[in-house]
């Protein structure tokens, strides 16, 4: 390690990035600040140009995310994870040993951060491996942005004739599958709207409550709360009339139980 | 929906027939004990038992078939014509079939023909009031589960209005906004910079108009912009580079009634999913309209888009969406569409109560 050791900033505020590095010129006035990054990609590009030893890095920022960062620094340099309250994030940080300040950052906090990172400079230890433990964040805030798996879908995004719409839920009707789409029959306002998604009916059924949604057909899920009423045919089908939409919708042999009487 | 559930489940089939059996059994033999006073024989108790079963099978089977009825008749009419119709001849049935080979027609034997009379008598005057008393509670049964839908669903509603309260909170003091905004007001203090007053006092300008808006079921226009200028303050700050935004409010709509922090949601859904994901940033337009009886708040963003928000867009607008509902019903509406070449509108048209 010749002269003074260096750090990158990736902070997408720039008074969290000026407050940062005023407090390591004062905890650690040797450290020379060599780049300072907007977002992930920025963080990425001049970590590749200027070697930084350390990188101070924001978790949430636009595009790339610290984390996705550290992935790709991996062990080429210490990583500090720079982050306001993220319960999640935080656990993960404590459980894998992972350098992290909260924002916004205490002085003594900092210090003590500083002090393990001069220790490990010293010894010229490599960074620690954190490939398996980024991955597991990674994928835990992903499920945090996302709202995790498990919950029902709420919002369709659809193609309603030139604009890209997100229906709620409880506005569809039905859905039905085309060659290459599905159709989202539902309520604009109380009127009947068509629109169409790229998305499998398959798939998207994997992600309706099915305590609303029940597929009737090969092709057709239903809006339980939609139906008017069921007529029964002699031949063990059945179609389905909609409350206030003329469309009739067919339910093929193997579904017309679900519309047997008491 | 109710018919439905319950006939998914097939134990309440078994269950139900069961019962039916159960009941018919009971009065036939009843009815042969009563009989048996009579001076009646042997094969009673097996006659009666068969004619009760006829009658519960006929009841049963008019109940599903035919699928589709004329409009003149009625099912319950049909089932208990059928119980009816089906006496005589179950009980001309069992006597045909009880006659020994050789001996004549039972019609010839005075004392069979009384027998036959007598049982078909029976079968006709208590067989089709069962039907109907069936008939009748089965109505009643099904009144009562409706009534009981109708509970749970208002007691759904109003677990939905509080847990809809509930997010406000989360929302509104969310620890990831007020740790970050803190985390600048120090930097300015630090940093000696003559701001640092200007962003507390939109912290505090915020909190203030956010804290008590969250105990109260309805605000106003006026009373959302306190609490959006603040916020579009603090992001501003936070984010010099990357947010613009600018606020048309048609002075009309400032007395216009709404659920709390309608405005503030769309904003921040904005801010979030729009700008904050974009390297670039972006810019924010609110304009608040009066037209005549409604009110349209539109909030439009050239952010991210909707593409690229992945699927946390809407905790926030689901909720918003929920609370509207509440409110008004189906009068009020959220839309949320793109708009070329980048970005979002979202958009809520609502009723204008003062």
């Amino acid at each position: 390690m010749s002269g003074h050791p260096t750090a990158l900033i990736a902070d997408d505020e720039p008074l969290l990035r000026d407050a940062l590095r005023r407090q390591l010129a004062e905890v650690w006035p040797e450290l020379e600040i060599v780049a300072e990054a907007r977002n992930g990609r920025e963080a990425v590009r001049l970590f590749d140009e200027r070697h930084p030893d350390i990188c101070f890095l924001d978790i949430q920022m636009p595009g790339l995310s610290g984390v996705d960062a550290a992935s790709h620094i991996g062990r080429r340099a210490h990583v500090v994870f720079v982050t306001a309250y993220d319960h999640y994030a935080v656990h993960a940080f404590e459980q894998g040993a992972l350098d992290y300040l909260l924002k916004p950052v205490e002085e003594a906090r900092l210090a003590e951060t500083v002090s393990r990172l001069k220790e490990r400079l010293e010894s010229s230890r490599p960074a620690i491996n954190t490939e398996q433990l980024l991955q597991q964040l990674s994928a835990q805030l992903a499920k945090l942005q996302g709202g995790g798996k498990s919950e029902p879908l709420r919002w369709i995004r659809a193609q309603a004739g030139k604009t890209l719409r997100l229906i709620a839920i409880d506005d569809v009707d039905y859905l039905r599958s085309d060659e290459k789409y599905t159709l989202v029959a539902w309520r604009d306002g109380g009127k009947p709207a068509e629109a169409v998604v790229r998305t499998p009916i398959k798939d998207l059924l994997e992600q309706l409550d099915s305590e609303q949604f029940a597929q009737v057909h090969r092709s057709v899920v239903v809006n339980l709360r939609a139906i008017s009423h069921v007529k029964r045919h002699d031949n063990e089908t059945a179609e389905i009339h909609l409350k206030g939409r003329d469309d009739v919708l067919p339910v093929s042999r193997s579904y017309v139980h679900l519309f047997r009487q008491m | 929906m109710s018919e439905l559930a319950t006939a998914a489940r097939p134990s309440g089939m078994i269950a139900k027939t069961a019962r039916r059996v159960g009941v018919a059994l009971t009065i036939s033999i009843a009815i042969a004990f009563l009989m048996m006073h009579n001076g009646w024989r042997s094969g009673l108790f097996l006659r009666t038992i068969i004619v009760g079963l006829s009658a519960t099978t006929a009841f049963g089977l008019f109940e599903l078939f035919p699928a589709t009825l004329p409009p003149w008749i009625r099912r319950w009419a049909l089932q208990v014509i059928a119980v009816g119709v089906f006496m005589p001849l179950t009980t001309l049935v069992i006597y045909i079939l009880s006659t020994p080979r050789g001996a004549p027609p039972f019609w010839k034997v005075p004392d069979r023909m009384n027998g036959w009379m007598m049982l078909t008598f029976l079968g006709l005057l208590i067989a089709p009031w069962t039907a109907f008393v069936a008939v009748v509670r089965q109505k009643e049964a099904f009144a009562r589960d409706q009534k009981l839908a109708f509970a749970l669903e208002r007691s759904e509603l109003e677990r939905q209005a509080l847990d809809a309260r509930l997010h406000l909170l989360q929302a509104q003091v969310a620890p990831h906004f007020l740790f970050n905004t803190l985390a600048n007001v120090q930097a300015l203090v630090d940093a000696g910079s003559p701001h640092a007053t200007k962003v507390l006092r939109s912290l505090v300008a915020y909190l203030r108009a956010a804290v008590p808006l969250l105990n109260e079921p309805a605000a106003t226009v006026e009373r959302e912009l306190q609490l959006v200028r603040p916020y579009l303050e603090l992001m501003q700050m936070r984010m010099p580079d990357r947010l613009n935004y600018a606020m048309n409010v048609d002075p009309s709509a400032m007395k216009v009634r709404c659920p709390p922090t309608t405005v503030l949601t769309l904003v921040e859904n904005a801010v979030r999913h729009g700008i904050d994901p974009s390297e670039e940033g972006g810019r924010i337009d609110i304009d608040i309209e009066r037209r005549g009886e409604r009110c349209v708040v539109r909030v439009k963003d050239t952010g991210a888009g909707l593409r690229q928000s992945g699927n946390g867009l809407g905790t926030g607008l689901t909720t918003l969406r929920e609370r509207l509902q509440l409110i008004f019903g189906d009068a009020a509406q959220l839309r949320l569409m793109s708009v070329a070449p980048r970005g979002v509108v979202a958009e809520v048209d609502m009723p204008a109560q003062t």
